[in-house]
């Protein structure tokens, strides 16, 4: 990235910093800040940041499935209009006991991401009472959106795929008998590298 | 006397509500009391289905999470990718991008044209805008070879230059477009009927707009001003002049107004792009596409689309696919949490008028 | 039009003409297809000289349109809309993945072949199909229609047990009315 002016951020770091003594803060890049908190510190954190360093913007909620370290993490993108810098908030939750608490007391969307996270990968929000059926529908077996969910798998088991052409044959051969037409010299070649 | 309340579906075969999409209304009399969205009848999984392909098959996927305008989802891919790797993207690519992005916000604008006058039961605006949005596909059609999905925009630039006389074929289009736009106005914008429908209703409170996550042109319809071209300026926006129009008011009206306005700026977005736009590559050079190693690391990126802020949150590994993609569509919160909280006390022929609006698209929310 | 014994009853051929020049779409944009819909119907392209609308309800509609890919939330959606529309009526698929999936091959959520859950009469292929696309998909229809070979919903009835048993197997949760026709 090009050197850039990035003070406000310094300032919001350690400000962060200061307040938050085990968190990891890291400037990304202009405009970026990513903090790194025990997962306790969460709710705290955001409360702070969004009365005390005008962060009132939830951008986005979400989640990336860690299967090697068997982990769930969750990531806060929280926005200030006035400083106009965006902030990572991201921790880290056990996945066989995938539980937190909601945040719906701060933003009130934060129901929707909270809806479909316990969905898509089985987190259970405590405080959330609307964590009811939302995109899926009478959904059996583990949340797909976990990395242990084969789709491909679940999709050949249960619905009827037609099988496709194998051969894999230049089908314009037949095409152009069917319209009584002749395939072009430069053409041919074409058909026969792509065949290759 | 309390009238008796009903519980009505509205929806998902309802030829008002924009896409595939249910709203639940508890309605006593014909005012809603309560209402409650119901999605996921178009759920793909998209973002599992990135997760079995690499970053560059991604591209066909993602365009298709936004079907009225699908560009901004690939831009967003392309710079989530350029951000991780700290690709650089050439000048000209840059600017062939915004092109794209504002030939399709007018595109959308003239769609959402077409349905707003629809829902108050004006048939004659879509026979318009629809038939005049084709000139834009028609663009689109050349330059791409897709008319609704383009594919064009991937990671390290654009798939293939202007053609020869594109640019002079894009400022006739404007011309054209900007000359119809007096008429639209005495047809639709001036419209005793739509005015009478649309002011004073689906107001949202201006003191809540910025904490209820709200977006795009129903946040400037708030009179406040933002805009993610100029909070956070992105590929050349920052070089451009353009004012980003507001509108006091949070109603139906207000909404529309700022539409209508921001359609100029679009126009003088497109003219300034091409009167600067500098020759020399179109891309930079990439890897071979099947064996992109994207380097470890995270990016939010987000691009202002017709309905407002489109963030992309992506993950990568280190690997060749994906380890996550999350979108977050500006209806993912307009259709589901500010919908159910703006829609009490409405009327319920204004229901699919406010959704329209709002522009929920239902693809966004469960992709 | 010259009589001919072969196709039928003299009634049939009145009837069949009368109906293939009043086609009307139920309006629901089942997937993303519906965006072409617009433009097809609109100014540019205008349909409705084929005799080609949209209506509102499922029960004055003839042609239940497909524009897309299925989730199975939407499948039982669209079997109670089809099962609730009056004879005649048609299922025209629209797009690569009504088709084979296209490419939702491999997704958990949508069905792969439309014609295993309901009786397709027309597919148009194409990701997306283009209004002329679409036209000439409803033209193809026509002349169906008109040659007395679109008996999708005769199949349906006939071999109701077989659509079922597919429709069962994906759709878990069956809470659906019998409509008794």
């Amino acid at each position: 990235m090009k050197t850039q002016n990035i003070n406000i951020e310094k300032e919001i770091a350690t400000e962060i910093q200061n307040t938050f003594h085990t968190a990891e803060v890291n400037i990304k890049r202009n405009k970026r800040i990513e903090v790194k908190l025990r997962n306790d510190l969460i709710p705290p954190f955001l409360s702070y940041a969004k009365n005390y360093l005008t962060f009132n913007h939830l951008a986005h909620f979400s989640c990336v499935d860690w299967i090697e370290q068997n982990e769930f993490e969750l990531v806060y993108i929280i926005y200030s209009y006035e400083k106009g810098v965006i902030v990572l908030a991201k921790t880290r939750i056990d996945r066989e006991k995938a539980e937190f608490v909601t945040t719906r007391h701060l933003w009130y969307q934060a129901e929707t991401y909270e809806r479909e996270l316990h969905e898509m990968f089985g987190i259970n929000f405590k405080g959330n009472d609307r964590l009811n059926e939302f995109i899926l529908e009478d959904w059996e077996g583990i949340p797909p959106y976990r990395r242990d969910f084969d789709t491909v798998k679940y999709a050949t088991d249960n619905f009827y795929t037609r099988p496709g052409r194998e051969d894999a044959k230049d089908v314009r051969e037949n095409v152009t008998k069917i319209n009584k037409e002749e395939i072009p010299e430069f053409a041919k070649e074409y058909s026969v590298r792509s065949l290759k | 006397m309390r009238e008796k309340e009903t519980t009505l579906y509205l929806g998902p075969q309802h030829p008002g509500v924009t896409g595939n999409m249910m709203v639940k209304l508890k309605v006593a009399g014909d005012t809603v009391v309560k209402a409650e969205t119901h999605v996921g009848y178009l759920h793909r999984a998209f973002e599992k289905l990135m997760e079995q392909r690499t970053w560059m098959q991604s591209f066909p996927i993602v365009c298709r999470i936004c079907v009225p305008e699908p560009d901004p989802n690939e831009e967003n891919l392309a710079r989530a990718i350029e951000e991780i790797e700290g690709r650089e993207v050439p000048e000209r690519a840059k600017y062939i991008r915004v092109m794209i992005l504002e030939l399709s916000r007018l595109a959308a604008y003239m769609l959402w044209m077409g349905g707003q006058a629809g829902t108050a039961g004006l048939y004659t605006v879509p026979q318009w805008s629809v038939g005049d949005r084709d000139y834009i596909i028609d663009l689109f059609e050349e330059l791409t070879g897709g008319r609704i999905y383009h594919m064009y925009i991937w990671a390290g630039g654009v798939r293939r230059d202007l053609p020869e006389g594109f640019a002079d074929k894009v400022l006739r289009t404007m011309d054209y477009l900007e000359s119809r736009l007096p008429e639209y106005d005495k047809l639709f914008f001036e419209n005793a009927i739509f005015q009478k429908r649309a002011k004073g209703v689906g107001i949202i409170d201006k003191d809540k707009a910025l904490e209820w996550g709200v977006v795009g042109p129903p946040l400037r319809g708030c009179g406040i001003k933002h805009d993610v071209r100029i909070d956070e300026p992105y590929e050349v926006y920052d070089k451009l002049d353009f004012v980003v129009p507001t509108h006091e008011g949070g109603d139906v009206w207000s909404r529309a107004m700022v539409r209508r306005q921001e359609m100029e700026q679009s126009i003088s977005i497109i003219r300034q792009v091409i009167d600067k736009m500098p020759a020399g590559e179109y891309y930079n050079k990439v890897p071979n596409p099947l064996n992109w190693y994207v380097p470890e690391g995270d990016a939010y990126v987000k691009t202002e689309s017709a309905r407002g802020e489109f963030g992309y949150y992506a993950v990568s590994d280190g690997g060749l696919k994906p380890r996550r993609v999350h979108v977050r569509g500006p209806a993912y919160v307009h259709g589901v949490s500010l919908l159910e909280k703006i829609l009490v006390g409405a009327n319920i022929s204004d229901v699919a008028f406010i959704m329209n609006s709002l522009g929920v698209c239902p693809p966004e929310i469960e992709r | 039009m010259i009589y001919d014994k072969s196709s039928g009853k003299i009634v049939d051929i009145i009837k069949n003409y009368a109906r293939k020049h009043s086609l009307w779409i139920v309006a629901y944009g089942t997937g993303c297809g519906a965006i072409e819909l617009p433009p097809t119907m609109t100014s540019r392209y205008d349909a409705e000289r084929f005799g080609i609308r949209g209506s509102a309800t499922p029960r004055q509609a003839d042609v239940l349109l497909i524009t897309g890919y299925l989730a199975v939330k939407t499948l039982k959606r669209v079997i109670r809309t089809y099962e609730q529309m009056q004879d005649p009526k048609y299922v025209i698929g629209f797009g690569s993945c009504t088709i084979n999936g296209g490419m939702y091959w491999d997704s958990y959520n949508t069905v792969k072949a439309l014609d295993r859950y309901l009786p397709v009469d027309v597919y148009i292929n194409g990701c997306m199909p283009r209004p002329e696309a679409v036209i000439s998909g409803f033209i193809e229809l026509q002349k169906l229609i008109e040659a007395g070979k679109a008996n999708g919903a005769k199949k349906y009835k006939e071999n109701l047990d077989w659509y079922r048993e597919n429709q069962r197997k994906v759709i878990k949760n069956w809470k659906m009315p019998d409509y008794n026709w």
